[in-house]
């Protein structure tokens, strides 16, 4: 049946680049997408057809990599050559974003003119990282591409503002429905009835033109006598169309018939010989060619006609009729179901019917045999689910089942049941224990597990802050675990080396950490390997190893390149940033924070979020761009997660390290209060860097001591004993630095200069000379006394110190000094809340888009680099760019970037 | 399977939700018989064409499933009302 209206309006002059076909179940939507293309039509091939790529999705699809892979298989149907970096790049597990945007580069260049991409029932889509790509494509959608969402609800996208702009067509259920005339050609030509102008009024109203109700009445009417009396008793009934219709055409069949239907309602597809399995019967494959021409609704999956599917609509009304009917016999089907599918070697649709049908125990048995594999291709999710559809008492008796559980649980961020379950597994690994009481499907993972049992006591010992436990059970994994056990090896080490490192004994965490890299990349889990880097590189640095760290990291970023791995390179790159702007090498930091940046946070670890804005952050402030530092550090408190790291260095402390350098006092005072931080405080490791902070603040608060200001002297003091105690020639050189700027604050020039030429030799090995640089140019001073030797001791001026400073004086002229550059911080703290909802100080609100461009103006980009990343013109962007000067009534980038920053957008 | 301490997750607070009483009408008549579909809510026809499915629903996940549910089988919704505990 052919809808001319629609499809006119689908194919109008210059369609906009967005289609949405938002309807019930039953308006006919996928139909009209395929007459509009042609597939189901005979009058000829509309222009579209000849390049449409289609994608029916369904529930396996809602996971990125699976939908991403198969929106890339549908365009290679049309344009074979799109889509191949893609598919690396899924392989790759790289981020939704990245490989949207190699899709698009390739449609643009490759694809030609005219390709549309249909995304039929979008509506089973629930992933949120599914719908951000799907919005980023929207977004930046080329002129010769149309995309085409279909579904029955509105898909989660800025609809509004596309149609503001016009970027959108929309067709919808009002749309849709069969107008009168539509509702007369669909009866009397279609379905092939004799219905005069009342009924056909009459049903048009009673189905308010919905189509599948539309259809289920003529099936009913086919064959009767009088029409007319059945569309009087449907008419003058307020029975729900689709209940009353339903009951008329079941009741229409034949019982053999009508069994079949209801019986295998509990498949979600169907074939002959799972049909005949479900049913207990033969003819399983006949019976759905008659249902087929019967037009019952049975949806043919494949050209061969071997796969089918119930129209949904039809399905519910059976399914509901079987729960309703034959209650009893509904787990049972699920059983069948079951069974044929483990026998034809689908476990996933095997579990599903046998946790549909309660038979647990089969379930129970799949998923062991199954989760492992889940585990691998880091599908937890599908695995935690299915586990938490099995009753707890299946657990105490299945000792693998239970640890993978564990597993399941703790890899997404769980702990309920687990102690419970550990518990369970304990006696079946007492010595002499009797096995046979045991039931164990998955006999592969029994020799491992008292070691991964170890493993999980040690993560849950940490979790609770009990350090010393948690290297208790990591050395017991390691005494347990098989020599060739790398996983489990390296996962005990890197649990030891974390500990040792909370724990401030920096030399073992070192060892360890290089042991759990070690075992990890023999056991090829390569994002583990780069979390295992980070941590090792952050150690070496504090043992002033900078040349080490630099290494450490590189060697991750050849790692993950040799195994197209890209999780945590991002993360490679902002400790990159870090490293070098510690050795003043400010290029070279802006290099990796823009890799950082093109890699995305998809490309980053839990860390990542908080730890690429400190870079960022810093990077402004080495440029003495505090305006722009403020911003980024506000967001970097607001993400801080050290996932289980120590806190050796928070946002907030870096933030308030920044609002003292900006003249802003009183927010660092906050900061010191808030962390409860006093120079009285017993000294550890992990507060090292707030207590510098701290000495910073109290120094700045009182250059010129005495009285009753707090002893900054003293309180360095004791930090330097520790941090030279703990072997941290970093903070042995910061420490001495402050000392020597006390001393000159105070007018001590002589033992001023001997601080820093002791800081200086301090850093020289190893170039820990970012510190001092940071001081200039007021350090200035000093550092030419040095230089000239007047350190005390150090009468010619030729020693490393002395080098170093003149080193230091000599590279070039000194940064604008932060403290002149740095606008004062925001006097309003950003509220919380999405930027759109924050805009109330603005008459014109910037647009979503304008949003996005702001947030690229606070970074360091070019323009033409900006461009690149929101792929558009160059001259889009400074239209762009033009209108939130204005709406910010700013004068330039910088002006924008702290008028946004004062408006907490 | 592996588990570094890099993996391991800051851990929320559970979400515990006692479930409450909800009553949803919708346009249509639908036979009683439905029930068994819609959980076990009861489903209560009125004179005026519209229908009530009323009863507890477990938690936030659960009224989404149901309103699912009535989406899928084209239910126009009319309301949707927590009941006062009882």
């Amino acid at each position: 049946m052919e809808r001319p209206r629609l499809v006119g309006r689908l194919a109008g002059a210059d369609p906009p680049g967005l289609i949405l076909v938002s309807a019930p179940a039953g308006f006919g939507k996928t139909t009209l997408l395929a007459e509009w293309f042609g597939a189901g039509s005979t009058a000829g091939r509309h222009p579209a057809a000849r390049r449409t790529a289609w994608l029916s999705l369904d529930a396996s699809d809602d996971d990125p990599a699976a939908f991403w892979s198969a929106v890339v298989a549908a365009l290679q149907t049309v344009a074979p050559g799109v889509g191949a970096e893609a598919s690396a790049l899924l392989q790759a597990a790289q981020p939704a974003e990245t490989i949207v945007a190699s899709l698009l580069n390739d449609m643009a260049e490759g694809a030609g003119t005219d390709l549309t991409l249909v995304l039929d029932d979008y509506h089973v889509i629930t992933s949120a990282e599914i719908h951000a790509g799907v919005a980023f494509l929207v977004d930046h959608l080329p002129a010769n591409i149309r995309l085409v969402l279909a579904g029955r609800a509105d898909p989660p996208l800025p609809l509004a503002r596309l149609r503001a702009t016009g970027d959108l067509l929309e067709i919808r259920a009002a749309d849709l429905r069969f107008t009168a005339a539509e509702t007369g050609t669909y009866l009397n030509q279609v379905m092939g009835l004799t219905l005069g102008e009342h009924e056909v009024t009459a049903l048009e109203a009673r189905t308010e033109g919905w189509i599948a109700a539309l259809q289920l009445a003529a099936l009913s009417m086919q064959g009767r006598d009088d029409p007319a009396a059945f569309v009087a008793s449907f008419a003058g009934d307020d029975r729900f169309v689709v209940d009353y219709l339903a009951e008329e055409v079941l009741e229409r069949q034949p019982p053999e018939v009508r069994r079949f239907l209801l019986h295998t309602a509990v498949l979600t597809r169907l074939t002959g010989p799972l049909c005949d399995a479900v049913t207990g019967t033969t003819g399983g494959r006949a019976m759905l060619e008659r249902l087929e021409r019967a037009n019952l609704f049975l949806v043919p999956l494949d050209d061969r006609r071997r796969w089918y599917r119930y129209h949904h609509l039809f399905a519910d009304v059976l399914q509901a009729r079987l729960l309703d009917e034959e209650p009893e016999l509904v787990d049972q089907l699920h059983g069948r179901a079951a069974a044929w599918f483990e026998e034809a070697a689908e476990p996933a649709e095997a579990i599903s019917h046998a946790l549909a049908g309660h038979d647990t125990e089969r379930a129970a048995r799949l998923i062991e045999l199954a989760a492992p594999a889940l585990f691998q291709t880091r599908q937890e999710l599908t695995a935690r689910r299915w586990i938490a559809a099995l009753p707890a008492e299946l657990f105490p008796h299945r000792p693998v089942l239970s640890i993978l559980a564990v597993g399941a649980t703790m890899v997404s961020g769980g702990l309920t049941g687990v102690e419970q379950l550990l518990a369970g597994i304990k006696p079946w690994l007492e010595p002499g224990a009797d096995l046979s009481g045991a039931i164990v499907h998955n006999e592969a993972e029994l020799a491992p597990l008292p070691a991964q049992v170890a493993v999980y006591r040690a993560a849950l010992a940490l979790i609770g802050g009990d350090l010393a436990a948690t290297v208790a059970h990591a050395e017991r994994a390691l005494e347990l675990a098989a020599p060739d056990d790398h996983l489990r090896r390296g996962s005990a080490a890197a649990l030891v080396g974390l500990a040792r490192w909370s724990g401030g004994d920096l030399a073992e965490a070192e060892a360890r950490y290089a042991n759990s890299i070690r075992s990890l990349t023999a056991a090829g889990h390569i994002s583990d390997v780069l979390g295992c880097s980070l941590a090792l590189a952050d150690i070496q640095s504090t043992r002033g190893r900078l040349g080490d760290a630099i290494a450490t990291l590189e060697a991750g970023l050849d790692l993950a390149r040799f195994h197209g791995v890209a999780r945590g390179t991002a993360d490679l790159h902002a400790a990159l940033c870090e490293a070098l702007l510690d050795r003043h090498d400010a290029d070279g930091a802006a290099r990796h924070l823009d890799a950082a940046r093109a890699l995305g946070e998809g490309a980053g670890l839990p860390q990542h979020p908080y730890r690429w804005r400190l870079a960022a952050a810093r990077l402004h402030l080495a440029h003495g761009d505090g305006a722009a530092a403020l911003p980024l550090l506000d967001e970097a408190v607001a993400r801080y997660n050290t996932d289980m790291s120590p806190p050796v260095r928070p946002a907030s402390a870096v933030r308030a390290r920044a609002h003292l350098a900006s003249g802003d006092r009183a927010a660092a005072r906050r900061w010191a209060r808030d962390s409860g931080l006093g120079p009285d405080d017993e000294l550890s490791y992990v507060r090292e860097h707030e207590h510098i902070t701290l000495a910073r603040l109290l120094l700045a608060d009182h250059p010129a001591g005495g009285g009753d200001a707090p002893d900054v002297l003293a309180f360095l003091g004791r930090l330097l004993a520790a941090a030279e105690a703990g072997d941290r020639p970093g903070a042995v050189v910061e420490i001495l630095v402050l000392t020597a700027l006390t001393h000159e604050a105070r007018g001590h020039r002589a033992e001023a200069a001997a601080m820093l030429d002791r800081a200086l030799n301090a850093a020289g090995p190893e170039h820990l000379v970012g510190v001092v640089a940071d001081e200039r140019p007021s350090i200035d001073p000093l550092l030419a006394a040095v230089a000239a030797g007047a350190a005390a001791g150090d009468g010619d001026g030729a020693g490393d110190g002395a080098d170093l400073a003149r080193e230091l004086l000599t590279a070039g002229p000194a940064a604008p000094g932060p403290a002149e550059a740095l606008a004062p911080a925001p006097a309003i703290p950003p509220p919380a809340g999405s930027p759109v909802a924050r805009q109330r100080g603005l008459v014109d609100p910037l647009s979503a888009r304008e949003l996005d461009v702001l947030r690229l103006l606070r970074g360091d980009l070019s323009g033409p680099e900006m461009a690149r990343e929101l792929h558009v013109s160059l001259n889009t962007l400074r239209t762009h760019t033009q209108r939130i000067y204005t709406k910010l009534d700013a004068k330039n980038r910088r002006e924008a970037v702290r008028r946004a920053a004062e408006l907490g957008l | 399977m592996v588990t570094t301490a890099h993996q391991i997750r800051s851990y929320g607070p559970n979400v515990s939700q006692s479930h409450h009483d909800y009553e949803i009408r919708v346009a249509g008549r639908l036979a009683p018989r439905w029930s068994a579909w819609f959980d076990g809510l009861t489903v209560a026809p009125g004179d005026d064409g519209t229908t009530v499915l009323h009863g507890p629903v477990p938690d936030q996940a659960a009224l989404h499933g149901l309103l699912r549910k009535l989406r899928d089988l084209g239910l126009p919704l009319i309301s949707l009302t927590q009941k006062e505990d009882h």
